[in-house]
């Protein structure tokens, strides 16, 4: 990347673009915030206004103190975590394999992976339900744990499977060539250059999890609630209570930004010089 | 080394997976075991579902199930699972948990659903329960009839617990500028939804609309005053006279006296119109009175549907308790239900978060009397009544009825047509 | 030695995954093939029979099907298209260096961070045919004179809801490809340059050839995932006004929130078939690229 270009083309070409796609995308949270500040005689104003004329924080006080919002987000953190781990471990040995094998039945098992997540999830409630029910794990959270890795298993193969197969074989194939064994090889030069993408992957497992409704609300109780069950429970007959459930929203949203915040640093190009050679 | 790391993270693997499914196993075990183990100073706990409707039911809930443990002098310890209502798909969530073998020993219920659960023999009929009852007359025989006529088999599956009965939201000052009094005729009612509906700053288009139609789930409710205005009923509903209703429904909106958006609108939309001041008018029950109040003080009213020749009708919204066939602590059950019927927890409920008590006792309290929406609450339920419930009903509800209403406002079907379809989809297979 | 040692690998290492995914979804997906082929209505639960295609046959006759069909197709085609465009621009600047690039990565996953459950509320918000921000926002500009009810009429309201799901998948791609970009050498860029290399040249030439598995892969996963959203516009319409909006996913919900469980579970089957169909091109044109 040379640099090559004025200040004026980079401003067309970069951040005009770049500011237009934030602006949609980062309008709504914007929206969600402003709902939660407002005190509600503006809410149902019939003036739009775009930021509160008198700012409250009453909701978030409500959330913490009445609400003990805090236990949903902890359990909601625990159940997405966990799937987190286990799901990206397991699918990258099993990315790995179709990725770098040719074994009968290869391709039978890929298709098995993504016919998987192309069913309907109602459909399979109530014999889910039943299954953990009989294994003991119902309201534990490890039904979640169990369902979010069944269900991001399959996607996160591909995905890592794809990522894999964009990195020539040539990079292990040099190195077992010196002598490393192929899991030497896997660990010392596969594994770091996959690190971008187990962080995109993991991302996408974690968000999976963190934001899954269905099979949370049937299988969790008081006790082991998260945090889309908890923002549901918002909206009753009566309306949605929307200061409460857009401070919710905001208060679920920081932490996870934050935290991608530092994942972000490993999304920085893994492959060195010289590495690759057709 | 790395060869060790990886069969190591293989091995983690698998162990992971073992454990799961051995978690499971002792998990069960433990389950299993604290049912038998239960003694006598053991105390029976019964599991209740309930919904919120907002944070304040949620409290008062919770308080009354703290005075229950503490009072009902029986040993018994209710344990409150919230679930979300979510658009009525708690119904569906009970149901599911029941089916796969986790229902509670009772729970909030609605009664549309109630053949879909009796059809899989999910719930404990009540009369042996309720013919022993002290508090048996406390309660209307016809509040037990109407309950009683949702199953064939002529079983009580359903504890009244307490209703909603629909009525008209409108704003004073809104009739004053208009030159309009309360309306005492339907047909007033339909000309006054067109003389509030109002260009009030002249630049030629509406600011006031008189009427807020409720075009998507839900909707049928307040439509139904319509239907029965005219002389029509949910019995026949491609009567003339049903027809009739449905096509001065269509009218309301395509004169211009809803809001455009009314086919998408839901409980949200018509009570953010209504308190915004786009609309003048709106049916909806008690539960939204508080914060009417706090929006408008006094600029609020309300009053029953209005009565017409050929008919009158609102809708009695409903929630009640039922029992799972599959509790083990039946009577302790009833004890908890009753509680809430009659007993302190009818009293605390229906004060707190004003809904219509179904209790005759507390129904006198004055803090009941006293309150003027609860008067005109209390005007309708004479002709209050219910959808048919049959088996079709919650389809009819949730999908048929908002494609079928909203095709009739957007223009694209007839009056006519809409209603055979409606009556179709409720009555054939 | 190593060659049968090569045999086993590959096996042990999918068995874990492959373990799990099958002890749970197994019977669950075979009861529900089960179902199709039965009067399998929960509301019935004694008239429950084997009718062998019945179900099938209805389907097909089913005017709401074939209308929810083409919705689907329009529904994936616009929003996976547009996700994946505008994830695709977004996933270039990302991977630039520049001032604060870390902050603008991570607020950029916002959309897909938002509870699901606020998502289709805060637009329904938004598109409000009376004042909601949007027509708020058109009427400031001037282009509109009165508010016009995005999601109650027919005309709008398939485009609003697609637009949503843009925005919420447009996350997704820019994080995936950001991912995928990380693999392209930089060699490959600087030999460009020094051939005197154009922008479109670079990005036609390098960088798509160099994350062609990654793109397959993500616009693959994500029209599978598209097509069985339900919730964006379950809550934003319902699937309304008079099934405007509804797609076969929203469809099937319903059917199957209605205890028709046989009937949603051939439609669901034919979905799973049609996606397949979908798939057949990409997995061809995948494995032929591998073994070549």
């Amino acid at each position: 990347m040379k640099k090559r270009h004025s200040g004026l083309i980079d401003f067309f070409a970069l951040y005009l673009p770049l500011g237009v796609i934030l602006l949609f995308l980062l309008f709504p949270f914007y929206w969600t915030f402003v709902t939660s500040i407002k005190p509600k005689s503006e809410l149902y104003g019939s003036v739009v206004t775009y930021w509160p004329q008198n700012v409250v924080f009453d909701s978030y006080h409500k959330l913490f103190v009445d609400f003990n919002f805090i236990k949903p987000m902890g359990n909601s953190l625990l159940v997405a975590g966990v799937t987190t781990l286990v799901s990206l471990l397991v699918s990258m040995l099993a990315a790995y394999a179709f990725s770098r094998f040719r074994f009968p039945g290869r391709k039978i098992f890929m298709i098995m992976f993504l016919t998987n997540n192309m069913f309907p999830t109602v459909l399979l409630l109530i014999p889910l339900y039943s299954i953990m029910r009989s294994m003991g794990i119902l309201y534990t959270p490890i039904a979640l744990i169990l369902s979010y890795t069944t269900f991001t298993i399959p996607f996160s193969v591909w995905l890592l499977n794809g990522y894999l197969n964009d990195l020539p074989k040539s990079l292990e194939e040099a190195a077992m060539v010196d002598g490393a064994s192929r899991s030497q090889a896997f660990l010392r030069i596969i594994f770091p250059v996959l690190i971008p993408c187990l962080v995109a992957t993991g991302a996408y497992i974690f968000m999976t999890s963190w934001n899954e409704y269905t099979f949370a609300v049937l299988f969790t109780n008081e006790t082991s609630r998260t945090i889309p069950v908890a923002l549901k429970n918002l909206i009753g007959q009566l309306g949605v209570q929307w200061d409460l459930l857009t401070a919710g929203g905001i208060i679920t949203i920081i932490p996870v930004c934050i935290m991608f915040f530092f994942a972000q640093k490993r999304l920085v190009a893994g492959l060195t010089a010289g590495a690759v050679k057709g | 080394m790395s060869g060790c790391k990886k069969a190591l993270t293989m091995i983690l693997a698998f162990a992971l997976s073992i454990t799961t499914l051995a978690g499971c196993q002792s998990g069960s075990q433990s389950i299993s075991s604290a049912a038998k183990s239960e003694s006598p100073n053991q105390p029976i706990v019964l599991k209740h579902w309930f919904w919120p409707d907002s944070d304040m039911h949620t409290q008062v809930m919770q308080s009354m199930v703290d005075d229950f443990n503490a009072t009902n002098g029986k040993n018994i310890k209710v344990e409150l699972e919230i679930h979300p209502w979510d658009g009525g798909q708690y119904s569906q969530d009970l149901f599911t948990a029941a089916m796969g073998g986790g229902a509670p020993d009772t729970a909030g219920f609605k009664l549309t659903s109630t053949p879909l659960f009796t059809a899989n023999h999910l719930l404990e009929p009540l009369d042996s329960y309720i013919d022993s009852w002290e508090d048996k007359d406390d309660i209307q025989d016809t509040l037990y009839k109407t309950l009683r006529s949702v199953t064939k088999d002529d079983n009580l599956y359903l504890m009244p617990w307490n209703t909603q009965i629909l009525y008209v939201y409108y704003r004073p000052s809104m009739f004053q500028a208009a030159g309009i009094d309360i309306p005492k005729t339907y047909e007033e009612f339909l000309q006054d939804c067109r003389k509030l509906t109002r260009d009030t700053n002249g630049d030629g288009k509406t600011d006031v609309y008189g009427y807020g139609i409720r075009g998507s789930k839900g909707g049928q409710e307040p439509w139904g005053s319509f239907i029965y205005a005219r002389g029509g009923s949910f019995d026949n509903l491609t009567s003339d006279a049903s027809i009739q209703g449905m096509q001065d429904f269509i009218d309301l909106f395509q004169d211009g006296c809803a809001p455009p958006s009314a086919p998408n609108d839901g409980f949200n939309e018509i009570i953010a119109n209504f308190q915004s001041g786009l609309t003048a008018m709106t049916i909806q029950h008690i539960g939204t009175s508080v914060n009417m109040v706090e929006k408008f003080g006094d600029d609020v009213g309300a009053f029953a549907f209005p009565d017409s020749p050929q008919g009158r009708w609102t809708s009695m919204g409903d929630t009640e308790t039922v029992m799972f066939s599959s509790s083990k602590n039946k009577e302790a059950a009833f004890e908890w239900m009753s509680y809430l019927a009659t007993g302190a927890g009818q009293k605390t409920w229906c004060v707190k978060t004003g809904n219509v008590p179904v209790s005759k006792t507390v129904q006198q309290m004055p803090e009941i009397q006293n309150n003027r929406f609860m008067k005109i609450s209390i005007e309708g339920a004479p002709f209050a009544g219910i959808l048919p419930v049959l088996d079709t009903t919650t389809d009819w509800i949730n999908n048929t009825w908002p494609a079928t209403i909203q095709a009739a406002l957007l223009g694209k079907i007839t009056a006519k047509e809409a209603m055979e379809q409606l009556d179709k989809a409720l009555y054939s297979k | 030695m190593k060659k049968e040692k090569l045999y086993i690998w590959p096996y042990l290492l999918i068995a874990p995954a492959l373990f799990i995914v099958a002890a749970v979804v197994f019977v669950p997906v075979a009861n529900a093939i089960l179902m199709s082929f039965q009067s399998y209505d929960l509301r019935r639960p004694r008239e429950i029979v084997f009718i062998g295609l019945a179900n099938y046959i209805e389907v097909f006759h089913d005017p709401i099907f074939w209308g929810s069909l083409l919705r689907t197709a329009l529904w994936v085609i616009f929003g996976v298209g547009f996700q994946f465009l505008f994830g695709f621009i977004l996933a270039n600047f990302l991977n630039k260096s520049f001032k604060g690039r870390g902050i603008i990565r991570s607020v950029s996953l916002i959309p897909w961070v938002t509870p699901g459950v606020l998502i289709g509320l805060m637009w329904r918000w938004i598109y409000d045919g009376s004042y909601g921000v949007l027509n708020d926002l058109l009427k400031k500009v001037g282009l509109i004179d009165m508010p016009i009810p995005f999601l109650a009429q027919e005309s709008t309201v398939m485009p609003s809801v697609i637009v949503t799901i843009i925005w919420q998948g447009i996350p997704f791609f820019a994080l995936m490809l950001l991912a995928g970009l990380q693999g392209v050498p930089a060699e490959l860029y600087e030999a460009a340059d020094i051939d005197g290399a154009n922008g479109a040249q670079k990005l036609f030439r390098i960088t798509i050839p160099s994350i062609k598995n990654t793109i397959f892969v993500t616009t693959l996963l994500r029209i599978i995932w598209v097509a069985n959203s339900v919730d964006v516009i379950f809550s934003m319409t319902g699937g309304g006004p008079a099934y405007a909006s509804q797609t076969l996913s929203v469809y099937i919900f319903n059917k199957a929130n209605s205890l028709n469980l046989g009937y949603s579970s051939t439609m669901s089957l034919l979905l799973t078939l049609l996606l397949l169909v979908v798939a057949v091109p990409y997995l061809k044109s995948m494995f032929r690229n591998q073994e070549g």
